[in-house]
């Protein structure tokens, strides 16, 4: 009898050891939420700069890197407003630069 | 020096050419040399001879006031042309990109000049207007230019939302 019963207690045991693992293995846990917060970058005053996704897309650059950007892209720009005043067209003034802000 | 390439005395006669060019000062300036605060009095003009000279706006980057380049003037290029326009206030600084050689003008001087010779006067005035307009000009393509490109990015912003 003694047997018996201990024999129904060790199969009791597994049987909830069994439950316990398979409830752990498929429960489907409630993730937190993640809210993605809108960056908000410090944005220079806005006259040959910058609306430019590529000014953006760069974190941490250094502030001699983007005043070098900065310069490069007024070099260019003025090269294009002088080919435009050169040759007056509606191409010459929407031509494309390599500025490293515009692209 | 050859005055010939000197944008001011472009269509100037060479007796008359000389005879400006003895009204001014030739004046060297070391690399990185201030030449002209943005909002100074505009008392001269300037006319490169050799080496080069940024012109810069102040402008907000990061907290901080960084001065960008808007324009840069090259040997023969004339600049300060404020000494010649009120309210005579310099908009721009001005300051020396390599070690550079200019000729400086006083405003009275020139003017007192053009009035007894209005021929010269003229000539001269014409170039400066020159200079005015090519700057007016090419102010007004890069600021459409830009303008553009803020319509392409409201509205990539726009359709982003």
């Amino acid at each position: 009898m003694i047997m018996l019963l201990m024999g129904l207690a060790l199969a009791m045991f597994g049987l909830a050891v069994t439950a316990a693992a398979f409830g752990a293995a498929t429960r489907n846990e409630a993730k937190p939420e993640v809210r993605v917060q809108p960056r908000v970058e410090a944005v220079p005053e806005r006259f040959f700069a910058d609306p430019h996704r590529a000014f953006h897309q760069q974190p941490n650059v250094p502030l001699e890197v983007l005043l070098l950007q900065i310069e490069q892209h007024v070099r260019l720009e003025q090269a294009a407003a002088e080919s435009f005043i050169h040759l007056p067209t509606s191409e010459a003034l929407n031509c494309r630069t390599e500025s490293p802000l515009v692209h | 020096m050859s005055d010939t390439h000197l944008d001011l005395l472009k269509s100037v006669a060479p007796d008359d050419a000389r005879a400006v060019l003895a009204l001014g000062s030739r004046r060297a300036l070391p690399s990185g040399t201030v030449l002209f605060e943005l909002g100074a009095p505009a008392d001269h003009l300037y006319v490169i001879d050799r080496g080069r000279v940024n012109l810069t706006l102040p402008m907000q980057v990061f907290g901080h006031d960084e001065d960008i380049l808007v324009e840069e003037r090259v040997s023969g290029q004339t600049l300060g042309w404020s000494a010649l326009i009120p309210p005579h206030r310099f908009t721009l600084k001005a300051t020396t990109q390599i070690d550079t050689e200019v000729f400086v003008f006083g405003r009275a001087a020139l003017l007192d000049h053009f009035a007894a010779r209005p021929a010269v006067g003229y000539a001269v005035l014409g170039n400066v207007s020159a200079t005015v307009g090519q700057r007016l000009q090419v102010f007004q393509a890069m600021w459409l230019r830009e303008m553009k490109r803020v319509l392409q990015f409201s509205r990539g912003a726009g359709e982003a939302k």
